[in-house]
């Protein structure tokens, strides 16, 4: 069973339609990568599979589980917990300044653990088995030495990989990059798709918005070329990288290689 | 000699008026302009241009004479005199103060990268876990200078408390002025030049408190 099902999402800003009907599905452990001219859609379907932006129509269902449609009152029905279907990698890390790294992975899940009915009796091993974790990602990302350094300390991609500890902690069931690596310098982007490849590789389910396209070519199972607001083609790296059927993406890969990107 | 320390004395006194004045003002001034904040970038238009009307108001006429109007609008208008000067100058001070707090912590929380605010969202925070955990701190830290400037202003505009006769420290000088003594008047000049000294140290420390992190 496909672990994603998109049906039909749609999205307007005032007259200007983004997204015109997007349907895809993706199965447990794929990794889709996203690619297209800016001003296309990628990243507005990104933010509407996170729920930062509210698709006007269509339905998103994870494991089976519908987490958001539009109900009969022409109501979006978002998830409260969205952060355990979905989870997002900015391109500019959006790391929280004032807290260390440990602090920047624990936060989130340290707060969400205060809602348990259990947690006044068992908050020392919640708070330990919270920071055990923590330190299991950064191994992971490989950022084991960095759990007291502030972000400031340290350099970009750093700050991504950290970012990347910091969404796994929510154990989401598909986790998305928004082109993690274009704000990176050109020697630091390897290191970041190196833990991507290697999230692959424990068979997580990724979507990835991305420029790097010999990446997009070796991690993806599938790639995805949205342009105008709809899928112009969806299919194995292959097929849409080395021969594609659209004239768009053709004239689309040969302005990237033009520009030597 | 002997004469200056009870001129000292007596300033003194009434520069503890100023003290209480400055310190009341600061603990309500500072959590109301937090509050009138989030109401200015409220999306509920009505409640925005509200605040706005008010904050123009508030900020738009001096406060010497909001201490008038305080002091004595409820006993003409509404037959319930003031009695207790004090509270009515600490009232206009707060109101007063929690406006151009209010711009200060707006302008704070505008300058926070929204992003801050979506990487909340995506890790599935409330919003007000958002606000206290995430925004607010990095709030703090950007606001420290302009508060600092409307903290020592706090000071030295508590004198002004005396046109509604609380009798603060440069309402004690002129008691001496009025019978020919007038250094007393200048005098106090060094009363609140002390404070503010240790006010400036106290946030230089807090700023470099605060310098632990960029962003």
């Amino acid at each position: 069973m496909a672990v994603l099902e998109v049906k039909n999402l749609k999205k307007s800003f005032g007259a200007n339609t983004v997204l015109k009907g997007i349907s895809f599905s993706l199965e447990r452990g794929e990794v889709l990568s996203i690619i297209g001219s800016s001003g296309g859609g990628k990243t507005t379907l990104l933010r509407c599979l996170n729920f930062l932006e509210i698709a006007d129509e269509g339905e998103i269902i994870v494991d089976g589980e519908s987490v958001f449609h539009i109900d009969a009152d022409g109501k979006a029905c978002v998830p409260q917990n969205s952060g355990e279907y979905m989870g997002l990698v900015f391109q500019q890390f959006n790391l929280f300044p004032q807290y260390s790294v440990m602090d920047n992975l624990t936060l989130a899940p340290k707060l969400a653990a205060k809602k348990r009915p259990n947690y006044k009796q068992e908050k020392k091993e919640i708070i330990s088995q919270i920071e055990e974790q923590a330190r299991e990602m950064l191994k992971i990302t490989g950022l084991s030495d960095k759990e007291s350094s502030y972000p400031c300390q340290l350099s970009g991609g750093q700050q991504q990989r950290v970012a990347i500890a910091r969404a796994l902690m929510m154990s989401p069931e598909i986790l998305c990059f928004d082109e993690p690596t274009s704000a990176l310098d050109p020697e630091l982007t390897g290191e970041v798709l190196k833990v991507i490849k290697s999230l692959k590789d424990s068979d997580r389910t990724m979507i990835i918005v991305t420029h790097e396209m010999d990446f997009a070519r070796s991690v993806s199972d599938k790639v995805m070329f949205v342009s105008d607001g709809v899928i112009e083609e969806m299919g194995t790296p292959d097929e849409l990288l080395v021969n594609p059927k659209s004239e768009k993406i053709k004239s689309f890969l040969s302005l990237i290689k033009k520009d030597g990107i | 000699m002997e004469q200056f320390f009870g001129v000292t004395g007596n300033l003194l006194l009434g520069f503890a008026e100023n003290m209480k004045l400055f310190f009341a003002t600061l603990l309500f001034s500072i959590p109301l302009g937090l509050i009138i904040a989030i109401f200015l970038l409220s999306k509920f238009k009505p409640l925005k241009i509200l605040f706005e009307i008010i904050v123009w108001i508030v900020r738009g006429t001096p406060l010497m004479l909001q201490l008038f109007v305080v002091f004595y609008v409820p006993g003409i208008v509404f037959d319930i005199p003031m009695r207790n000067r004090f509270m009515a100058a600490l009232l206009a001070f707060v109101i007063n103060y929690a406006c151009y707090f209010a711009e200060i912590f707006r302008g704070g929380i505008l300058s926070i990268p929204v992003g801050q605010y979506e990487a909340g969202r995506v890790l599935g925070m409330t919003k007000s876990e958002i606000f206290f955990r995430i925004t607010l701190m990095q709030v703090i830290k950007r606001i420290v200078p302009p508060m600092g400037n409307e903290i020592i202003t706090l000071v030295k505009d508590t004198s002004l408390a005396r046109v509604i006769a609380v009798s603060e420290i440069i309402m004690s000088a002129t008691e001496y002025s009025a019978v020919g003594l007038i250094w007393p008047l200048f005098y106090t000049g060094a009363f609140f030049l002390i404070f503010n000294g240790l006010l400036t140290i106290l946030l230089g420390k807090l700023e470099k408190k605060l310098d632990y992190y960029k962003g």
